[in-house]
């Protein structure tokens, strides 16, 4: 799941970042507004963390541009700004939730997952498709009520392929998920993770459709 | 309209004024009036009775026998009528006196007539207290005959008693109309500092940015130097607020950063009771800048910088965020009979205190959340938010309004929002409760405003 930080304090920026990526997301880091604003596939990310005061514009505007312009990414505003005009303003204008700086990451991570859920129109954090059942808080996997050993991209990508079962992903999405932009992308990374996940989860889950990608089969 | 002068009101201090002034002059017109209408008229009176004795003295004469007889009557007819009032006397010594025809009864004191001089006396009549002119002419045997003439007192009173009363009639409504135009004149006069007093109470109750409307040169340029100050002093409010919630934003990124490494530090087994320590106070270093950021906002939001606020413009956006916010939940709004009812109150202040409410009732309902207004009959408008959740103990609804009162840890939340509404209902004059409904939780919010809300 790749997220777009937008966060103009750069040790603020740094920090969360490194906790998100160790929670699994791949986290790309935006330090004003000029930069969030032409982030090439901002709506391929999981989704935005927005900071509303950016030292070139206001956050708010970024986010009505975008909504503007049809991105539907799930967007959760992290301000320091705490009134509740700030915080309708912010949700009027197409932010999926508001948090008021300083949080827990713990709760950060929890309204992320929330955020998540919803998108998926699910109350749980725990996607069942088959014998399979992938808990995203607790960030476990059990293959017919036995537990699965993934690796941390092993997770991510099953995590993605539950998310959009049914659906073609080209090797492309898949890197965009989980990876970030500048990170080193081997050609046949995609190919080496969906060969270990069939291994655990077997081959028949995952189907490859030549030029095309890859379907998790429902 | 006309108002009523209170005590220590200039109204009341140019009514004083002005009475006393008339009832002075006009007392003065009357003591005046009456003195020379007095002096006058007794004047004219003693000067015809003077006339009258003289006529008298001219018609006498003495018959054959040496009797007192009159050639004809004195040509005032009213010494022919009985006790008429006005009398005469013909009297000589050893000869029976003539007395005119009126003096039915007594005599007159002929002490009065002792000199060919006329003199004149206050003396008893036949019928009460009298004038008495007399003198006295010799016949012509050389006897002295005295000649008296006598009119009743009451006569002259009864001249100078009539035109008093009507002289009187006439001041008391010469200065009933005097008093109307004075009240008139302090009506016209201070209609300026009434408009002022209208125009304070509009800028007071937060209906009007400044006094407004044009004023005589006396008070206009108290009224410039008014508005400077309340212009000054919105604009000081504004940047105050602006500088509190600047020092705010500056204090949290900061505070995220060290809660941030308070949490690595937590991760450290040799660490963690330090990384707690910095937790907890970087906990209450946020409950202290959110909730000290808001009664700056609030208690800066006094009605005199506020504007009116519509209901359906503040309460519209706020439930369209929370349907956002708590997806999960449904969120209804009410409006009644209050859809174009305005409040003077600010509109970021009500916005404020309806949001926390109606998140805190987001966060604890099963189902629904419904914000209703309503006006009673009084004219307070009534804001109520009820939810289906679990409701309060009697122990947690004693609690709800301090600082930090959270009744589960697992829900997001500094236990900030009640105690924050409660300081923005006082600083805004609003009545907050929360009770126990029939299947949740009640918040209501009573706004009186000393009826000045208003239906637009």
């Amino acid at each position: 799941m790749r997220l777009l930080l937008v966060e103009d304090d750069v040790e603020l920026g740094r920090r969360l970042s490194e906790r998100l990526r160790r929670a699994d997301f791949a986290v790309e880091l935006a330090v004003n507004r000029s930069a969030a604003e032409d982030w090439p596939d901002v709506d391929r990310m999981t989704a935005i963390i927005l900071d509303l005061g950016l030292p070139d514009g206001d956050g708010l505007d970024l986010l009505k541009h975008w909504r503007d312009a049809r991105v539907e990414t799930p967007i959760l505003i992290l301000t320091a700004r705490g009134s509740w005009q700030d915080k309708v303003e912010g949700l009027n204008a197409g932010a999926d939730d508001f948090v008021v700086k300083p949080v827990r990451f713990e709760e950060l991570l929890a309204r992320l997952n929330a955020l998540f859920r919803r998108q998926q129109g699910s109350r749980s954090s725990v996607i069942e498709k088959g014998n399979l059942r992938l808990d995203t808080l607790a960030r476990t996997a059990e293959l017919a009520d036995k537990p699965l050993s993934l690796s941390r991209q092993e997770f991510r990508l099953l995590h993605l392929f539950l998310r959009r079962a049914g659906q073609v992903m080209s090797q492309t999405d898949i890197l965009d998920d989980l990876y970030e932009l500048d990170s080193e992308r081997e050609p046949n990374t995609v190919e080496v993770l969906v060969g270990r996940l069939r291994r655990k989860i077997g081959r028949e889950r995952i189907v490859t459709l030549r030029g095309m990608g890859y379907r998790f089969e429902t | 309209m006309t108002r009523l002068p209170v005590p220590g009101s200039l109204r009341l201090r140019f009514l004083l004024a002005i009475c006393i002034w008339v009832v002075l002059g006009v007392s003065a017109i009357w003591f005046s009036a009456v003195g020379i209408f007095s002096a006058h008229v007794e004047q004219s009176y003693h000067e015809e009775l003077e006339v009258h004795v003289r006529e008298l003295a001219r018609l006498a004469e003495f018959d054959e026998d040496g009797r007192i007889a009159l050639t004809r009557p004195l040509s005032d007819p009213r010494y022919e009528v009985p006790l008429s009032g006005f009398y005469w006397q013909i009297s000589a010594d050893d000869r029976d006196p003539l007395r005119s025809r009126s003096m039915t009864r007594g005599s007159l004191d002929e002490r009065v007539a002792h000199s060919p001089e006329i003199l004149h006396t206050r003396d008893g009549g036949p019928t009460g207290p009298a004038i008495t002119y007399g003198f006295t002419q010799a016949a012509p045997d050389g006897e002295e005959v005295h000649f008296v003439i006598a009119t009743d007192q009451s006569e002259l009173d009864r001249l100078i008693g009539g035109f008093t009363r009507d002289l009187t009639v006439w001041l008391a409504g010469l200065g009933s109309l005097l008093l109307a135009t004075g009240l008139a004149i302090i009506g016209f006069g201070l209609h300026p500092l009434d408009r002022l007093a209208k125009a304070t109470a509009r800028l007071r109750r937060g209906e009007a940015a400044e006094l407004e409307g044009q004023y005589p040169a006396e008070i206009g340029p108290l009224v410039s130097d008014l508005n400077a100050y309340v212009h000054q002093n919105a604009e000081m409010i504004a940047r105050a607020r602006v500088q509190a919630g600047n020092l705010a934003h500056s204090l949290r990124t900061p505070l995220a950063i060290i809660t941030d490494e308070a949490e690595r530090l937590a991760q450290e087994p040799n660490c963690s009771p330090a990384a707690a320590v910095l937790l907890e106070q970087g906990k209450a270093m946020e409950q202290q800048i959110s909730y000290q950021l808001a009664r700056a906002r609030s208690s800066s939001g006094k009605p005199y910088a506020a504007r009116t606020v519509r209901l359906p413009d503040v309460a519209v956006p706020i439930v369209r965020a929370m349907e956002r916010l708590h997806p999960e939940k449904n969120f209804s709004l009410v409006l009644d009979n209050c859809d174009q009812v305005t409040l003077p109150i600010d509109a970021v202040d009500y916005s404020e205190l309806l949001s926390i409410l109606l998140d805190n009732a987001g966060k604890w309902a099963r189902n629904e959340v419904e914000l209703a207004f309503v006006r009673d009959s009084g004219g307070a408008v009534i804001a109520r938010i009820s939810d289906d959740g679990p409701g309060m103990t009697k122990e947690q609804l004693g609690d709800a309004f301090l600082l930090g009162s959270r009744f589960d840890t697992t829900k997001p939340g500094a236990g900030l929002g009640l105690a924050i509404a409660r300081e923005i209902a006082d600083a805004m004059g609003a009545e907050l409760e929360i009770l126990n409904g029939k299947t949740g939780l009640i918040a209501t919010i009573i706004f009186r405003g000393e009826g000045e809300t208003a239906i637009a």
